[in-house]
């Protein structure tokens, strides 16, 4: 196959993967504002398709490269949106959640707009992995980091529509299951990170300002679970902390990467 | 666990604020390594209360899963305790140097970092390995390790595969070029040496400097000063004329092409030597550290796989 017709199938995908993603999205809010839950199956059909669409870019993305789509900037984000939904629609299978069914498809849209805005459309190009990246700890690091961001984005879908009436059907230890996987996988993703970076660089812990975000978003989380476990803070603060946490999640990944030098900046 | 909440508190605004003002230099400060022993003190005293509790749960409920669980939530806590005591060790008793070698340069390791078993280690070769596309794909130092003169063994140092010698660690850190100059000197004499980029060389029989401003592997007057790839395919040294303080101009020579600096005063570059940047270091806490991470991993893996099962709203229908 061409080039060029490998770069047009790619994006045609792409802008495919994202329009089912938004419908899915609106589908979900005006199935909950209106209380028709005749919606929610056109929701997840469009959101199923998008998911599966997703998944076919990954496959040829790897075909191209030879390697996992983990190795620079746009690709995590690509593998990061797909595994956002992909955990909520696992989710959505076992529990009662299409009322976070909205926020959380317009996020996974809004992670692709992101990425075709970035990019261009272009994803076909290829380079290779510069020495540091060449390690076995690559694919460790960053799937547990792409699963943790993933599970803090849901549980931030979930937050957010329990402030509202239509969500309060959602019970609060679906939020705190979500930051629970999230963590464990962020742990993980820190400390394999280190061992490589003690390999790659010779300091397990440098305070380059990724790992400094990290941390920072790993000890909200650290915090939020402690007091969600002594009971002391529930429903609204601990929606919040979830919520900021989500924030930080997205500054360590996107103002980490594109604002601030560092040894992460390989975007 | 409420101090140890706002320690963490604390050590995560303080991050925060050190990462947007001065990155780098805040986390090595008094107050925040004195933060950093802070939790320290209060993550050994919780664990400790966790090991006593953990012990009585066992007693009571040997294989229960919240059993599992609690020893997940303490292999966690005591994973980070392992970690802070094992930074606690590097920072009192690390030491790390960096070493630059040319090919054929031995380096005395006593010389550079306190310890007991000296070796020596020499370079024999530094190379770039380079992609299709010219950009490098691995750095390696060749190196021999010797002990009393007596050669021990020849070892690979490259990015990711750092060298692990009698407690010393040594990383593929950096590089550099010297740069090979030939010219003849007021006295009359041929002279050939290697000099560092921003070298200024003072040939006879003229008032006029030159200056040794860069070496660039692949040049292309449209990237400027910046090299196109890594790789050689276009070297050429960038140097400047001056007469005094007088800048009289700049030039991009070939190798082994003669530059006229004055009336039949000629400089030639006559190539380059690379030189390998190593980062030694030996740090008595990382076996610690290591133990403390993976303590870690196990304990956060064991606590969310026997997170206490929940029924799906699903089935209460």
């Amino acid at each position: 196959m061409g080039v060029e017709t490998m770069e047009i199938m790619m994006t045609v995908i792409i802008y495919g993967v994202l329009f089912s993603y938004l419908l899915a999205g609106i589908l979900y809010l005006v199935g909950n504002l209106k209380s028709k839950a005749s919606l929610f199956k056109y929701a997840l059909v469009l959101a199923v398709v998008g998911c599966v669409l997703h998944f076919a870019l990954l496959v040829i993305r790897t075909l191209l490269t030879g390697m996992l789509p983990i190795t620079n900037g746009s690709e995590f984000l690509l593998t990061f949106a797909w595994i956002t939904v992909l955990i909520y629609l696992l989710l959505s299978y076992r529990y009662q959640i299409q009322a976070a069914g909205g926020v959380v498809m317009l996020l996974s849209a809004l992670l692709v707009f992101v990425l075709v805005a970035l990019t261009g459309g272009k994803l076909h190009a290829v380079s290779p992995l510069m020495p540091a990246l060449k390690s076995p700890w690559l694919t460790v690091h960053v799937i547990t980091a792409a699963v943790a961001y993933s599970a803090f984005t849901v549980a931030a879908g979930l937050a957010v529509i329990q402030f509202f009436p239509v969500g309060q059907g959602i019970r609060e230890d679906y939020t705190n299951l979500m930051v629970k996987c999230g963590f464990a996988l962020l742990s993980l993703s820190i400390v394999l990170g280190a061992i490589w970076a003690e390999q790659a660089w010779g300091q397990y812990w440098s305070w380059d300002p990724k790992e400094t975000w990290a941390l920072i978003t790993w000890l909200i989380y650290a915090v939020y679970l402690h007091l969600y476990r002594s009971r002391e803070w529930r429903s609204n603060y601990a929606r919040w902390m979830v919520i900021i946490g989500f924030l930080l999640v997205m500054f360590t990944f996107f103002g980490v990467n594109y604002l601030l030098p560092g040894m992460h900046s390989y975007a | 666990m409420k101090t140890g909440l706002i320690v963490l508190v604390l050590i995560g605004v303080a991050s925060a604020i050190g990462s947007a003002l001065l990155p780098r230099t805040f986390y090595q400060t008094p107050v925040f390594k004195l933060l950093l022993f802070l939790l320290l003190l209060n993550m050994f005293l919780c664990t400790s209360n966790r090991i006593r509790l953990t012990v009585r749960l066992l007693l009571a409920a040997p294989t229960s899963k919240a059993w599992y669980r609690n020893l997940g939530i303490l292999l966690l806590h005591l994973g980070i305790v392992l970690i802070l005591i094992g930074g606690l060790m590097y920072s009192v008793y690390g030491q790390n140097e960096r070493i630059h070698l040319s090919a054929g340069e031995q380096v005395d390791m006593q010389r550079v970092l306190d310890i007991e078993h000296p070796f020596t280690l020499q370079l024999d070769e530094f190379r770039i390995e380079f992609n299709e596309d010219g950009s490098p794909s691995q750095y390696i130092s060749e190196v021999t390790i010797l002990e009393e003169g007596q050669e021990v063994k020849q070892v690979a140092i490259s990015v990711n595969h750092p060298l692990n010698y009698k407690g010393v660690k040594a990383y593929q850190y950096s590089f550099g070029f010297m740069i090979n100059a030939e010219y003849v000197t007021e006295d009359g004499e041929e002279k050939s040496g290697s000099f560092v980029e921003g070298a200024l060389l003072q040939p006879g029989g003229t008032e006029r400097k030159v200056k040794i401003f860069k070496y660039i592997p692949n040049f292309n007057p449209a990237h400027g000063m910046n090299t196109v790839t890594l790789r050689p395919d276009n070297p050429r040294i960038i140097f400047s004329v001056y007469e005094g303080d007088k800048f009289l101009g700049v030039g991009a020579a070939a190798f082994n092409e003669p530059v006229e600096i004055d009336e039949s005063v000629n400089v030639t570059f006559t190539g380059v030597e690379p030189y390998t940047v190593l980062e030694v270091k030996h740090d008595p806490g990382l076996p610690l550290v290591l133990t403390g991470g993976i303590t870690l991993m196990l304990g956060v893996c064991l606590a969310l796989l026997m997170a206490p099962g929940r029924k799906s709203n699903k089935d209460h229908q």
